[in-house]
């Protein structure tokens, strides 16, 4: 029997989903928020590695809740837990490092600033940076995020600085910034959703190091399970009901979307009807939950007349290099090498958009530094390696002692991703996760301008690590993409021919129906999404509560 | 132990690799097609010191975990305890999968060792013990046998370098080796009596019926 109609059914609390549930009760209206995860309380945020990274706190465990995997349209799907963020209140937010820059106008129009692109179906944006920049404004004060504005060519129109001052950084950050400049670039304070002082109620960073990865137990995290939640909850007309799997979303005789299905926790199935039904799980959990919801209405999936839904799937491109500097050899010069100080906080976005193809791309994106993550597990398996260049015994001693001694600097690259039709998210219904559901599977084929893109960047951080004398500079990578930053399945777009959601993130079909995790972006940016994201909920959240009070559906 | 190497193979569709664990959907099939498990004779009781492994496993275990990790002149896998979380963290039920994988591939290398030296893995000298290991670690990708040490390899770091309440990492030995001292120093060691194993489950339950 189905429960009482609420106003608004959210179904996720991450990036997407918090801040229409605060909106939303802010004004007023009755809200539930499903979540398929836990809500964990800060005593739960153990530092403890095999918890947090390698169990399934956050990632459910590929026999349990698989993703299926591949690259390229004709090779043999792998099962993976790829593709998950933490599943959990807050998502991925919870378990996220915090990089939060925003993006830049040219990333709103990127089609018409670089032309139709061979092999990709990118797509303009329906709305501007400026209509993105006040939620940005406000994303940035709710969720508190602390930076510094400094001047350089591709810094976005911003109205002032930052709610809160930089976090203290690592005496490393000042030899980048001279390194960095002697290159003729910009060094830039990194922006992160992470308290440098006490907000809203929130404590501030207490600089253990154990961050991204870890759920944060003093709360100074962005993370929505500590910010917006709670704050949601507190109006008393948003019921957060955690454990809650949803398994469709049904429609009425006339196509409108009239519950949410869910496994409740102790397994039984309930149904809550809502006149407004907003689906935030990622980009790629938000597309199997449509697709997965048939009906005679929408037989290929909900919202899916144009079978758009899941296609257009983006990521982050990604690459990394690392430079390992001795401890004892690097004594004289730098003393404080050992210094614990977490962050290093500086980016590099001289490449986020090149004048013209000299090099054979014209978007890129942005170069993070920062400290290798210190979780020893993760280390001491990446030294170990595997195969024929795998080692064990004293050689792997040795290693480990030689990591001991060393300090790790490194970037990581979050360059564009463009979407193509060799890209996308669909169901397998041969496969079904523990609860009996066909599971998402993904297919990625890389663009060649995309590898093209990463590959110059990286080799232009190896120059600024470089120019720093390590002891040994080392590529991870120059052709990955990261899985936890996705978007693109549910595109928005003014033309229901080509696009699954509207300006306002509403379906064309299904007029109650809205999305608000990346699956809207028809573009990736070269930045991590995670506070665009925020941004644009809260920008829907003000359309809908708009709508909702005058009626005007 | 009539088992052919074949079933070994196909029995070790799933690994601990980067992150969490990840295997292909076509060995999986194969187990899923009703494929006969593996009929496991412990051929000694299991002893209330271990309860994943039999005595000789349990050996074979320790062997290939203190060559992994030898001790010199800083502690090894043995004074960490590391076996004793192989056991542990075997019994859990989310790692059920990965046993099964497991208990298989060190029968199979005591086998190898009985063909080559004569004798079983746990009675060969540290050379030929690091031989076996070497076949198995330059085994063809995705073979069984490169699955195993990948395992192996895995759960020795795990146990070297994880929460000590898990069983390794006894005296934290491990994190001594590698500089880590942010538990208990940066970062907020977990509260006395913490036990990660527990921890996973009731954090994640909910208080639901499969509590």
């Amino acid at each position: 029997m189905a429960l009482d109609e609420v106003d608004v059914c959210i179904v996720g609390s991450g990036a997407g989903g918090a801040p229409m549930a605060l909106e939303l009760g802010k004004a007023g209206f009755k809200v539930v928020v499903l979540e398929k995860g836990a809500h964990y309380q800060p005593k739960d945020f153990v530092h403890d590695e095999i918890l947090n990274s390698r169990r399934n706190f956050f990632m459910p465990l590929p026999w349990d809740e698989p993703h299926l995997l591949r690259g390229g349209t004709q090779a043999p799907f792998s099962r993976t837990n790829e593709g998950w963020t933490a599943n959990c209140v807050g998502g991925g937010t919870v378990h996220m490092s915090g990089y939060f820059y925003r993006l830049k106008p040219m990333d709103f129009r990127l089609k018409t600033e670089l032309g139709a692109i061979k092999g990709s179906t990118l797509a303009d944006w329906p709305i501007t940076y400026q209509d993105l920049a006040p939620y940005y404004d406000k994303a940035e004060e709710e969720l508190g995020v602390s930076g510094n504005a400094v001047p350089h060519p591709f810094l976005e129109p911003r109205k002032g600085n930052y709610p809160l001052p930089p976090l203290e950084e690592h005496p490393i950050a000042k030899e980048l910034d001279k390194a960095i400049k002697q290159l003729g670039w910009h060094s830039l304070p990194t922006a992160r959703g992470i308290l440098s002082r006490a907000h809203k109620g929130r404590s501030p960073c207490s600089y253990c190091a154990l961050c991204g990865s870890y759920g944060c137990e003093h709360g100074a995290k962005a993370s929505t399970n500590a910010s917006l939640i709670p704050e949601a909850v507190a109006t008393g007309k948003v019921e957060l009901r955690p454990n809650c799997m949803a398994t469709q979303v049904t429609v009425d005789a006339k196509g409108k979307a009239k519950s949410v299905v869910y496994l409740d926790r102790d397994g039984v199935t309930q149904e809550q009807p809502a006149k407004i039904i907003v689906v935030s799980c990622t980009a790629i959990e938000s597309a199997r939950l449509l697709l997965n919801s048939k009906s005679s209405r929408f037989p290929n999936g909900l919202a899916n007349d144009n079978g758009l839904v899941g296609k257009n799937l983006v990521f982050s491109s990604f690459g990394e290099s690392r430079a390992t500097f001795r401890v004892g050899k690097n004594k004289e010069r730098w003393p404080w090498l050992n210094d614990v100080a977490p962050f290093v906080n500086r980016s590099v976005q001289d490449f986020y958009m090149m004048p013209d193809d000299k090099f054979g791309f014209r978007k890129g994106g942005t170069m993070g530094f920062m400290w290798a993550h210190p979780n020893p597990i993760f280390a001491a398996v990446g030294i170990a390696k595997k195969g024929k260049d795998g080692v064990f015994g004293k050689q792997l001693k040795d290693r480990l002692r030689d990591y001991r001694d060393s300090r790790i600097l490194q970037f990581e690259v979050y360059g564009e991703f463009l979407p193509s039709d060799g890209t996308y998210v669909g169901v397998d219904n041969n496969v079904k996760d523990k609860y009996g559901l066909p599971v998402a599977a993904i297919t990625i084929t890389r663009h060649a301008l995309d590898l093209k893109m990463t590959k110059f960047i990286v080799e232009r951080g190896e120059e600024i690590l470089q120019s720093l004398n390590p002891d040994k500079l080392e590529r991870l990578g120059v052709a990955g993409e990261t899985k936890i930053l996705q978007g693109g399945t549910c595109r928005f777009g003014k033309d229901p021919a080509t696009s699954v959601l509207d300006k306002d993130c509403r379906s064309h079909a299904v007029k109650n129906l809205y999305v608000v995790d990346g699956s809207f972006m028809p573009s990736s940016g070269g930045v991590p999404v995670t506070l665009t994201i925020a941004a644009n909920a809260f920008r829907v959240a003000h359309g809908l509560v708009e709508r909702l009070k005058t009626g005007k559906m | 132990m009539g088992q052919t190497r074949r079933v070994f193979v196909q029995r070790l569709a799933f690994v601990g690799g980067g992150a969490v664990l990840v295997g292909g959907c076509k060995d999986d099939k194969v187990v899923d097609a009703g494929q006969p498990a593996i009929v496991r004779k412990p051929h000694q009781a299991l002893t209330s010191s271990h309860k994943t492994f039999t005595d000789t496993e349990w050996d074979i275990v320790s062997a290939a975990c203190e060559r992994v990790l030898p001790k010199d002149e800083d502690p090894g896998a043995l004074d960490a305890k590391v076996p004793e979380y192989f056991d542990r963290i075997l019994q859990t039920p989310q790692l059920q999968k990965m046993k099964a994988d497991f208990l298989p591939g060190i029968a199979a290398i005591d086998r190898r060792a009985n063909r080559m030296f004569k004798k079983g893995f746990a009675s060969c000298t540290g050379a030929q013990q690091d031989e076996l290991l070497t076949l198995f670690k330059d085994s063809p990708d995705k073979s069984g046998e490169q699955r195993w040490y990948e395992t192996l390899i895995v759960l020795c770091m795990e146990g070297f370098l994880g929460d000590p309440s898990y069983g390794g990492n006894q005296g934290k030995v491990g994190w001594a080796l590698v500089g880590f001292t942010m538990v208990g120093a940066e970062a907020a060691e977990p509260m006395p009596g913490y036990d990660g194993t527990k921890h996973i489950h009731t954090a994640m339950c909910g208080g639901g019926k499969g509590c």
